[in-house]
């Protein structure tokens, strides 16, 4: 019952912000759905004509479709980018299927008597396509086009996970800053759209059906000005796609699915937009971090985000070895040389890896360091995400130095780990020393003492190209160097975790605090 | 053009024509030559031939072997759509198109011929509908809203709407009960009479062919097994196929009914 009025309260409260996310939402799928309906629909007319080429068109569809949608996105992300485009092919590639299927069962399963009338009282080919088959098809091409609208509108929800908009947004930032209420209204909301959308081509299925020759003018009169919609909509968004990069005065600022970048990237937006004529265009929760980011910055896609020192360094430039922050210079000057970006407003906190065991644990075996973890560990199941198990630095170094292993490993999101602590899913977990949940956890943050993870202080990484061109944000940038602390970080992540505080607020009280911003 | 007879050839024409499909021969060495006006009937059981046969006449079946000629032109040198367009096609019972009204099935052939010209298209389809008997408020109706002999007519209209010079129809009074049946009989022979238009007609029904037919040709396994006006065949059948085929018919009374108990072997005749 709580969680309902929390989801109720939530939409009442934001519903602009929904409002904003549904009609992205519908515009992603919709422009999906519209392609699939003309290439699918196209395929499927093609294929019905000339049967031999049925079997591997089918045979290539069905393929795709089988592909996992997340797969789908990361193997795009490489030619199209993070954003609306990437979501919009992944889309439209499983809306094929069902299109193409049903637009060839349809017509393939038109009386053949009906044709060969058609045939031989003197129709050409392309006549008995559009006055017999296609007719007489409709009805199961249209069911086929319900079914596959459905299914987009709901798939098109994890388009946020490529940082592409819609009602996929609220649902991943409520499941990164665990707020239930958040991740269920965007939920409701996708739901709704598609059962409305369902209804709505239900309609259109029952009047194509009519045939009285007043419903078949009414429904001429309704497809025209539908097209007509159609066209202006689209129009409308491929001109929204194409003015918005490139737009003089934008900063496009991208953040990780983490609570503490949604945080900082706000308290960014505010003061740049304060201090300048600049506009700021968030990404915020793209998932996979840095591996998706990098390449957006790289291509000029987005132009700031904030990173962590270790994780540039070991992931980013690939060095091996430990990174301590004596080694900065030199990372500095890499991200120059390199990739042409620097390293701007060091904000002061560090947030990096730790180790916590269940207090449960922590006092069965009496664990105080690493060291002690090490013993027995193999008894234990350890819980991190997969960046961890990746990276140089992570998961085969930390075991070598202690001599540590894990009985059982588990990959997790970041946003679900202490869900999973809580659960006792996992034993130990590798853990953020700036995670608000983990004033909330039931777990000892163990002690490092062979000093094994490196240090990760977070700074923005910003194209040099955008700071040549935008002279004014640099200062901006600098006024937030060492303004924060890890406690105080830890604190405003509780805030948004624990006591489900908007992100952009507690931006806001912190910059008001700090008398960067004025009150109001 | 293939749609206008060449002078004095006969309507139709087969020569030494044969379908296979691979091993099977459907059609042998078949020899046909059908007059300008002729009622012609087809009869012969099922895989026969007869079905085959009425196909090649508008080229939705192209021959092995052989020439199948339309007007004097081999039909395979023809322009199949405008073939077909000047050709009246009612095979398998009528096949109306359920997505469309008496109206436009009626239409469908005049629309293809006329494009733009809607008037000719209208004019056309009320003249037929009346020909054959049905009533202009049909018009808006769908097939499903027809009756099964209304649903023959409309059939035939269609079939006829272009006016013809040939009319191929199959079994096209199949799913009526007989008064309708007979009914439908009669007009198509008084339309023909009226018209002059050439009819290939194939039937299972002996009677049938028997009465409407100038000449009835019986096929059996591809190959015709005689081909004469019906009288002929009722007095001298060519082969014991024939003459078991229209072993009934030879038995009927053709009498006036008070003159019914001088029938030979008719029923009306015996007394006790």
């Amino acid at each position: 019952m709580d969680v309902i009025q929390g989801m109720i309260g939530e939409l009442a409260g934001n519903a602009g912000f929904y409002a904003g996310l549904a009609l992205e939402h519908i515009q992603i799928s919709g422009i999906a759905i519209l392609i699939a309906i003309a290439v699918g629909g196209l395929a499927g007319i093609l294929i019905a004509e000339f049967q031999r080429a049925a079997r591997p068109t089918l045979a290539v569809v069905n393929l795709l479709y089988t592909i996992p949608s997340i797969s789908m996105l990361g193997f795009l992300i490489p030619f199209s980018g993070v954003g609306d485009v990437t979501a919009v092919i992944a889309l439209t590639v499983y809306a094929l299927l069902p299109m193409v299927r049903n637009t060839h069962t349809g017509l393939t399963g038109v009386d053949p008597a009906i044709v060969e009338a058609a045939r031989g009282m003197g129709s050409t080919r392309l006549q008995v396509l559009l006055k017999v088959r296609l007719p007489l098809a409709g009805p199961v091409i249209m069911a086929g086009i319900r079914n596959m609208a459905t299914m987009s509108i709901a798939l098109a929800g994890i388009a946020s996970f490529v940082g592409a908009g819609g009602l996929g947004v609220a649902i991943y930032r409520g499941i990164t800053t665990n707020n239930g209420a958040m991740t269920m209204a965007g939920s409701l909301v996708i739901a709704m759209l598609a059962l409305a959308v369902d209804a709505l081509l239900g309609v259109v299925e029952r009047r194509m059906g009519m045939r009285t020759a007043r419903a078949r003018r009414q429904n001429r009169v309704a497809a025209g000005v539908a097209a007509a919609v159609c066209i202006m909509a689209v129009a409308g968004a491929g001109a929204g796609v194409l003015l918005a990069p490139g737009s003089a005065g934008t900063i496009r600022i991208a953040s990780k699915p983490m609570t503490e970048q949604y945080v900082i990237t706000e308290m960014l937006r505010e003061l740049i937009e304060d201090r300048t004529d600049l506009t700021v265009e968030l990404t915020q929760g793209v998932g996979g971090g840095t591996s998706n980011i990098m390449p957006a910055m790289e291509s000029g896609e987005f132009d700031l985000y904030p990173e962590y020192t270790s994780t540039g360094w070991n992931l980013v430039l690939g060095e091996g070895g430990v990174y301590s922050e004596d080694l900065f210079g030199e990372l500095a000057d890499a991200y120059e040389d390199e990739l042409a970006m620097s390293w701007r407003g060091m904000y002061g906190f560090s947030d990096q890896y730790g180790l916590v065991v269940r207090r449960e644990i922590a006092e069965r075996y009496g664990l105080r360091t690493y060291s002690d973890l090490a013993r027995v560990a193999d008894e234990l199941t350890l819980g991190a995400e997969c960046d961890f198990y990746e990276r140089p630095d992570g998961y085969d170094a930390l075991c070598e130095t202690y001599g540590m292993s894990f009985g059982d490993t588990m990959d997790m999101d970041i946003g679900v780990k202490y869900e999973a602590l809580a659960a006792d899913q996992v034993d130990a977990m590798v853990v953020f020393t700036t995670d608000g949940q983990l004033s909330q956890a039931d777990a000892v943050l163990l002690e490092d003492d062979l000093g094994f993870f490196p240090s990760a202080r977070c700074g923005n990484v910003v194209r040099d190209e955008v700071l040549e061109e935008h002279p004014e944000l640099g200062p901006v940038l600098d006024e937030l160097e060492d303004t924060i602390a890890d406690d105080e970080m830890a604190r405003m992540n509780y805030e948004v975790e624990a006591e489900g505080a908007d992100p952009a607020d507690v931006a806001h009280e912190f910059l008001v605090d700090r008398g960067l911003i004025e009150e109001g | 053009m293939c749609e206008k007879n060449a002078a004095g050839a006969p309507a139709i024409e087969y020569r030494d024509v044969t379908k296979a499909y691979g091993e099977k021969t459907v059609l042998g060495h078949f020899d046909l030559s059908v007059r300008e006006g002729e009622f012609l009937t087809i009869v012969g059981i099922s895989g026969s031939g007869k079905t085959t046969v009425l196909k090649m006449a508008n080229g939705l079946v192209a021959p092995t072997a052989g020439q199948v000629l339309v007007g004097g032109r081999d039909v395979a040198t023809c322009d199949q759509v405008a073939l077909r367009r000047s050709i009246g096609y009612a095979i398998q019972g009528s096949v109306l198109f359920p997505h469309m009204t008496v109206e436009e099935n009626v239409g469908y052939v005049p629309n293809l011929l006329n494009g733009r010209d809607r008037e000719r298209t209208r004019a056309a389809v009320r003249k037929w509908l009346g020909i054959v008997g049905l009533s202009e408020e049909l018009l808006g109706r769908y097939p499903a809203e027809l009756s099964g002999g209304q649903a023959q007519r409309v059939g035939i209209a269609r079939a006829l709407a272009a006016s013809p010079g040939i009319l191929l129809m199959d079994e096209p009074f199949g799913a009526v009960d007989e008064i309708t049946r007979a009914q439908l009989q009669d007009e198509l022979r008084r339309i023909w009479r009226e018209t002059g238009i050439t009819v290939m007609f194939v039937t299972h029904d002996i009677s049938e062919a028997l009465r409407l037919g100038t000449r009835m040709l019986v096929m059996s396994e591809g190959r015709m097994e005689q081909c004469a006006a019906p009288a002929e065949l009722l007095s001298s059948p060519a082969s014991p196929f024939v003459e078991r085929l229209v072993e009934r018919e030879r038995r009927m009374c053709r009498l006036p009914g008070d003159e019914l108990a001088n029938c030979p072997m008719s029923g009306a005749a015996a007394r006790i």
